[in-house]
């Protein structure tokens, strides 16, 4: 016998994982050039778009840049004043507007004119489509990325799931992506705002080196002024966040239980808990206000101080004859272009903080490596199994310190029916958990005609061993897609024969439209019998060899409750059974029944023999099984 | 519309501060129009003073000489509009905090008043979304679109009139193009509100695929679905990452378009203005004014579309608001009777409770007397009225007619905080909030002693359980905590009721999860510790009832029989059927095998 696992022996099963990790809150992550690396993997692929949108926004700025151009140096200084300033550089528009003029033979003024609008259109056009391939690179990368993740979570084993909350993974795929794409979408802005900058630095440069030196002096007190009041709203922001989560978390809990807040007459001591949060919340946003306004109407009107400043030194020059009056005006178009890259910055700084965190929290997922061991050499399953399985000394604990099986031996025929009955916690769900392969167990514990159960695929096995479970889940599609679950041999006939052999049409016949209604969210336009039914047709459909229930404990009505085990009946022919029984009925019509307590096989045999032993299974019952569901007639 | 009407409450408690934001706006703007005048002033001082010196350049501190003036005055209207900005601002969103801090509480109050029809009308979903996305829409209206509407019209007044007082025909000119400006700002801002809807609904779509999906993970794997799955949620992602595409196309384009159509405005200033400045009908400072004012007035123009669609929602998000507000509690307190202390005995009067779609009762005409400290069990099919019942003792319901009488005082004379304190009802599902163990059994009164609760614990079967925690009573349920199992988290609802020590208790079916032996473990102890007290409990199984002192059967919302365990054995009724039902399929299997 090879030792299927040794090598597929994940790092996992070595070291104890600390799933509370993956529950824990990640706040503001300080900035990660080695997340920022990884992010950039999901955009190689779509990196051709990436350059294109960045050579149009090279054009754009460009042309932005020329356009005051035109009407502070041709307007002003060479038509307004006929005396461009030779010394000056005006980019060849001089030259551009008057052959124009030349060509078409109007005047200096509308050739002017006509160059304005068409760079006008040119220059937001190319924006436009700058814009617009930079976003299509995005959200196609991060379609990509949250496909990954999605894919990695789903492939996740149930150890994972049973130790974390659902909320919390379900965050990572939708919030913390989208995160991202504010950051990118954000980094994007930032390239549309500071190649203007440095295009409008140059020329300011080129044409008064002193007033701009003066200019780019204040850059630096901006700067400083953005860093230190974003570090403020930063720090508040949070607070708000948390504030506002712990109000809406409060709210919803009190909805959830607010019959029992009603008889306990806690609604003053809850609206005192909740009034505190939201008072604790009013005085952070009200501070969180005074800061984002000064700080807004402070940077607003920046602009015009640099307007003013444009105006003394610049007009003085100007009037000295150093510059000329265009190349004054010109600097006041300018200055929107020189802070504005500042206020972006300071705008993505919180965004910046917030998609790391979120960062953090999707490579955690990604790099959460827990799964099921497969074999390295899985073995090939012949078309159709016999059933027999065997149980060969089968210790088991979710936990190595805890286990909850211990030596567990029996066999079951092909076809046979097995029930398996115990007081909660003995581990009836345990057993037949590891029949599907959810978790790691020893080698050579569990047989599936005479193979390995480990040295089989897990996808293989899970095909063979049909599962109806208690919280049976609904996708959302048609009827028969719940019973096809996309199988193309399930044909539509097949499905419906399957519904039919289990009782199920009667009430899907009835439903709007049929095999076709739609079903929604957890299946909540049916009943828990119908329910039931359905999750019987499905595996009748996909006809396995092996058959697991965990019969559900909800009470039913008699009627479904009749046509349920008369379905029970039928999903069993020829089908090596384990069933979980909760119901008299369903113990009856196994042909053994196994007794689990405390993880140990304690009775097995069949219900006469079990009665006379008088043991455990005599008091279970006596006690324990579900009544048939109250029954007028005896 | 009409609803937005309702916010002005919360606005009238602000009316001086509300008031004094309305003329800063005003001031502010007057200020920022007086911005490009002195400009003007500054670029005609430099014109005409290089006309008149010629080629001839000036010393450095004559020049800048003449532009201190101008330079000041735009330094002080800076100075002015920035402070008067800041105030106004900080004023008019407080007053929006403020009032989503009313509104808030006013919120949670209102929900603690409703009853169980409130609750089965509207989801809890439906209610968060209200609480956090109107409440916010509602304060936005307030602390935005209302400031955002009152700068927009004095910009564009004051805009206008500083132009029309420096050039009328250039003024009328540049106007010319705005109106179509506007209306084309206005059509695309409809449409991107339309497409941004989608986007959120491509989102939510997305969240609850995925929410669906782990939850049925366990289905998911057992049944080999991955694959299918991947590929579904493929085709959502894909679907949300175009819906975002054109959402942002449109978004862009009207981004690009607007500067665009503006530029119409500015060759109309190019060339009309220049023709006016070589005709010497405006100075070249006015010619440059006319760019920044045009720039003034560009942004109202581009932004009163958007701001219609933020009053629409707005006023949608009122309404929705509202709505629940105005809401009337189905359950009143307004206690008339007497209340004096509760012996436990209970009489119900011809009890009728008739549901929403009238004629349908589930319960008709019930009558019946509960001695002091009896224990009457109540048994009945699903949807027998077993619930309903329960439910009219601690008025969650008010009946249609009849009436339950505590000492022979009507329970509706009582207040309601006194009746829930007398009558303790124990819920079917076991409602646990995300607090420590303790917390959740004392929830009526957390300021109880840990020894009272330990002994209420001990009476539910609770102490093994506590043992096993390392942390005890303190131990946090829920997500963040340990998860009980159904049995346990039954017993820790019992526990919470046994705790408040009521002279009559019910209990709704909160064993279904305990096993039988339990059971009766915690029904003997409970008649130790509560030997005088009054009990109706619900359940399923005869081992249970027949321990009680009388046994109701309910059928159809009426009572078919009522008496002792060996009297309605005698009486060979649904009872008795039921008993031989329950013994014979434990003992049927066994009888055939022997046979």
């Amino acid at each position: 016998m090879n030792t299927p696992n040794s090598s597929a022996d994940s790092a996992a099963e070595g070291k104890k994982l600390d799933h509370s990790i993956f529950d824990a809150d990640i706040q503001g992550q300080a900035m990660n050039m080695l997340y920022l690396k990884r992010i950039l993997g999901w955009i190689r692929p779509h990196r051709k778009l990436a350059a294109a949108s960045i050579l149009l926004v090279l054009g754009a700025s460009t042309l932005a840049i020329l356009l005051p151009v035109i009407i502070s140096r041709v307007v002003i200084d060479g038509i307004i004043f006929g005396s461009p300033d030779a010394l000056m550089p005006d980019f060849g528009m001089n030259a551009l507007t008057s052959w124009l003029a030349n060509l078409t033979g109007w005047q200096g003024l509308a050739s002017a004119c006509v160059l304005y609008a068409l760079f006008t259109i040119a220059c937001h056009g190319l924006y436009h489509f700058h814009r617009v391939s930079f976003a299509r690179t995005v959200l196609h990368s991060l379609a990509d990325m949250r496909l990954d993740l999605f894919t990695h979570m789903e492939r996740r084993p149930a150890s994972f799931y049973d130790r974390v909350a659902v909320g919390r993974v379900m965050t990572r795929i939708t919030n913390d992506v989208q995160a991202m794409f504010e950051l990118l979408m954000g980094l994007g802005m930032l390239i549309g705002e500071f190649v203007p900058f440095f295009l409008a630095l140059f020329i300011m440069l080129a044409i008064d080196t002193k007033l701009t030196l003066y200019l780019l002096g204040a850059i630096p007190v901006f700067a400083l002024i953005t860093y230190f009041f974003r570090q403020a709203t930063r720090r508040v922001y949070r607070l708000i966040r948390n504030t506002l989560s712990q109000l809406n978390q409060n709210l919803q809990e009190n909805l959830s239980g607010m019959q029992v807040v009603q008889l306990s007459n806690r609604e003053e001591h809850n609206l005192q808990v909740y009034g505190d949060i939201n008072e604790t919340n009013l005085k952070q946003e009200r501070y969180a206000i005074s800061l984002e306004s000064s700080y807004g109407a402070f940077m607003d009107n920046m602009v015009n101080v640099a307007l003013a400043v444009i105006i003394w030194i610049g007009g003085g020059a100007a009037l000295q004859s150093q510059v000329s009056l265009g190349s004054v005006i010109l600097f006041t178009q300018f200055i929107d272009m020189f802070i504005r890259p500042i206020r972006v910055l300071g705008q993505q700084y919180n965004v910046l903080f917030r998609a790391m965190a979120s960062a953090e929290r999707i490579f955690q997922a990604l790099d959460w490596l827990e799964s099921v061991s497969e074999p390295a050499q899985p073995v090939a399953l012949p078309s159709r199994l016999h059933g027999k399985l065997e149980f060969k000394r089968l210790s088991f604990g979710y936990e190595p310190a805890e286990p909850i099986l211990h030596d567990v031996s029996f066999t079951i025929e092909p076809g046979e029916k097995l029930a398996v009955v115990g007081p909660t916690g003995s581990g009836k769900s345990t057993l037949i958990r590891l029949l599907g392969r959810f978790y790691n167990f020893p080698d050579q514990s569990i047989y599936l005609d005479g193979i390995d159960l480990n040295l089989i695929n897990s996808s293989d096995l899970r095909r063979r061993v049909g599962v109806v479970m208690q919280d049976f889940h609904i996708f959302s599609g048609s009827i028969l897609d719940n019973i096809s679950l996309g199988n193309p041999a399930i044909t539509r006939d097949k499905a419906i024969a399957a519904a039919q052999s289990v009782h199920a049409d009667a009430f899907i016949e009835a439903l709007p439209e049929g095999y076709d209604t739609p079903l929604v969210e957890r299946g909540q336009n049916l009943s828990q019998g119908e329910r039931q039914l359905l999750a019987f047709a499905r595996v009748l459909a996909s006809d396995p060899e092996i058959l697991i229930l965990d019969e559900a404990t909800a009470s039913i009505d008699t009627e479904t409750e009749q046509l349920i085990q008369s379905a029970l009946k039928t999903i069993m022919v020829n089908r090596t059974s384990i069933l979980i029984a909760h119901r008299l009925q369903t113990i009856q019509e196994a042909d053994r029944i196994l007794v689990l307590k405390n993880g140990r096989v304690k009775e097995l045999g069949t219900h006469a023999e079990l009665m006379a032993n008088r043991d455990v299974y005599y008091t279970l019952n006596q006690l324990q099984f579900q009544d048939v569901t109250l029954k007028t007639e005896g | 519309m009409r609803s937005l009407l309702r916010l002005t409450v919360y606005i009238r408690r602000y009316a001086w501060t509300f008031g004094l934001s309305i003329a800063g706006i005003l001031l502010a703007r007057i200020v920022e129009g007086m911005i490009p005048i002195f400009v003007k002033q500054g670029i005609d001082a430099i014109s005409s003073g290089r006309a008149d010196l010629g080629e001839n350049a000036i010393d450095f501190a004559t020049a800048s000489a003449a532009l201190v003036y101008p330079a000041i005055a735009i330094c002080l209207c800076v100075l002015v509009q920035m402070s008067v900005t800041i105030a106004y601002r900080i004023a008019m969103r407080r007053i929006g905090v403020n009032a989503s801090y009313d509104l808030r509480n006013r919120l949670y109050k209102h929900l603690q008043l409703q009853g169980l029809q409130f609750y089965s009308q509207y989801s809890i979903g439906d209610l968060m979304a209200r609480a956090i996305n109107d409440i916010n829409l509602c304060r936005e209206i307030i602390a935005s679109a209302i400031r955002m509407t009152l700068i927009l019209i004095t910009t564009a007044i004051v805009g206008m009139s500083f132009m029309f007082s420096l050039s009328v025909e250039l003024t009328v000119a540049v106007l010319l193009p705005l109106p179509i400006i506007g209306y084309v700002a206005y059509r695309f801002s409809t449409r991107i509100y339309r497409q941004s809807y989608l986007v959120q609904e491509g989102f939510s779509r997305l969240s609850t695929f995925v929410q669906e999906n782990l939850n049925g993970i366990r289905t998911v794997q057992s049944m080999a679905q991955e694959d299918r799955e991947i590929s579904r949620f493929s085709d959502v992602n894909v679907d949300f990452a175009k819906r975002n595409l054109s959402l942002f196309t449109t978004t862009s384009f009207l981004g690009a378009l607007m500067p665009i159509l503006a530029a119409s405005s500015t060759l109309i200033i190019i060339v009309y203005g220049s023709i006016l400045v070589q005709d010497g009908a405006i100075t070249i400072g006015t010619f440059a004014a006319f760019f920044s004012y045009l720039g003034l007035l560009l942004w109202p123009v581009r932004e009163a579309g958007s701001l219609v669609t933020q009053w629409q929602r707005g006023a949608s998000g009122t309404t929705r608001l509202f709505e629940i507000l105005d809401y009337e509690p189905e359950i009143q307190d307004q206690p008339t009777g007497p209340f004096p202390e509760t012996t436990g005995r209970v009489s119900i009067r011809d009890l009728s409770y008739e549901y929403e779609d009238k004629g349908k009762y589930a319960l008709k005409n019930v009558s019946f007397d509960v001695e002091p400290g009896e224990t009457i069990a109540i048994l009945g099919r699903v949807g027998s009225g077993k619930s309903t019942l329960l439910r009219l003792f601690v008025r969650l319901l008010d009946p249609t007619s009849g009436q339950i009488l505590l000492d022979g005082h009507p329970i509706s004379g009582f207040p309601l905080a006194v009746l829930r304190e007398r009558v303790c009802l124990v819920l079917q599902d076991p409602f646990l909030f995300a607090d420590s163990l303790g917390d959740n059994i004392a929830y009526d009164d957390p300021n109880r002693e840990h020894q009272e609760i330990l002994q209420i614990a001990h009476a539910a079967a609770l102490e093994e359980t506590i043992e096993g925690f390392a942390d005890g009573l303190d131990t946090i349920l829920g997500e963040r905590g340990v998860t009980l199992s159904g049995g346990q988290k039954q017993r820790t609802a019992l526990a919470r009721g046994l705790v408040r020590r009521s002279p009559i208790l019910i209990l709704d079916d909160c064993f279904s999860a305990v096993d039988t032996q339990t059971e009766e473990l915690i029904l003997s102890g409970l008649k130790q510790v509560r030997s005088n007290a009054t009990t109706l409990l619900v359940s399923h199984r005869v081992s249970t009832a027949r321990h009680a002192d009388r046994i109701l059967v309910l059928e159809k919302g009426s009572i078919i029989e009522i008496g002792s365990h060996d009297e309605l054995l005698a009486a060979d009724g649904f009872y008795a059927n039921l008993e031989r039902a329950q013994r014979h399929s434990v003992h049927a299997k066994s009888a055939e095998d022997g046979a």
